[in-house]
């Protein structure tokens, strides 16, 4: 029986490895080409990626596994829709994969995502690092409350944009 | 619109400027105000205040001669927004992807596990 849906939410970390990187950690509990597979074959990435509640879908889902193959993902949500796309540089099953990801709403702002899946004790830990264009972009993106306590002190900007938006 | 997230962003990627919003947020105050809690020259404040100015996270009074800075939340919105679409996302995703994993793990030991018992 599956007893906790998110039983490893724990393990989530996340760290800023340099100026311009974020590094998430995350374990999962099944083996590394299971986790490999869910984030390459359409069929499953449709089922998990945008699903973030009521209200949201991934009516667009295309995927080409090649080194410089594309991928596009569509995100609809209760306030409208997000895009994403890039391209495989790397395809290295089960164990690593580096993709670049643009958010079609800010296209100057290229990341290159690397996941990486390592067997931990019949887990897998994946080790994801985001690189962002610039020192700027990584530090909005931390500030944006991804990783709380992670060393950049936005708290005070945080602390502002919350007061704003009680204000409204 | 991006231009003025980008110009918003740098204005934001320095401390100090990201103190004096603070300080604005609670009320206007003059430059001689604002200078106070730092150890910083009058003109060196001034020149963040420009930054911010451009960036239109502050107005500047034109009626009183003492000029009082008050907090323009039209920006600081914008970011806001944006950066409330990445709050969590990862977390988020791969709590789903978790869930998800169990259920693929499921299917393939209906498939494969009579030919295989599990210890």
């Amino acid at each position: 029986m599956v007893v906790s849906s998110a039983a490893n939410s724990s393990t989530f970390t996340v760290t800023t490895p340099s100026d311009q990187e974020i590094r998430m950690t995350r374990l999962f509990d099944a083996p590394r080409r299971l986790v490999f597979e869910a984030m390459t074959k359409p069929e499953h990435v449709k089922r998990w990626w945008g699903q973030l509640g009521d209200g949201y879908s991934v009516p667009v889902c295309e995927i080409d596994l090649r080194v410089g193959g594309r991928w596009r993902f569509v995100n609809r949500h209760p306030k409208g829709e997000a895009a994403f796309h890039g391209e495989y540089q790397e395809i290295a099953p089960p164990s690593r994969l580096v993709f670049t990801e643009i958010f079609e709403e800010f296209p100057d702002s290229p990341s290159v995502v690397t996941p990486e899946f390592a067997e931990e004790g019949g887990k897998t830990r994946m080790t994801a690092t985001v690189r962002y264009p610039s020192k700027e972009v990584r530090d909005m993106v931390m500030a944006s409350g991804m990783s709380t306590g992670a060393g950049i002190s936005y708290d005070r900007l945080e602390d502002l944009v919350a007061e704003l938006q009680r204000a409204k | 619109m991006s231009d003025q997230l980008s110009t918003t962003f740098a204005a934001l990627a320095d401390p100090t400027r990201r103190a004096i919003l603070a300080r604005l947020a609670s009320g206007e105050c003059s430059v001689t105000e604002l200078a106070e809690p730092f150890d910083m020259s009058l003109p060196a404040v001034s020149k963040h205040l420009r930054v911010l100015e451009r960036a239109g996270l502050i107005a500047r009074g034109r009626e009183a001669q003492w000029r009082p800075c008050r907090i323009e939340a039209a920006p600081l919105k914008e970011v806001a927004d944006w950066t409330l679409r990445y709050r969590n996302l990862w977390e988020q995703r791969f709590n789903r992807l978790d869930t998800y994993l169990h259920q693929m793990k499921a299917k393939e030991e209906k498939r494969h596990g009579r030919k295989q018992r599990r210890k």
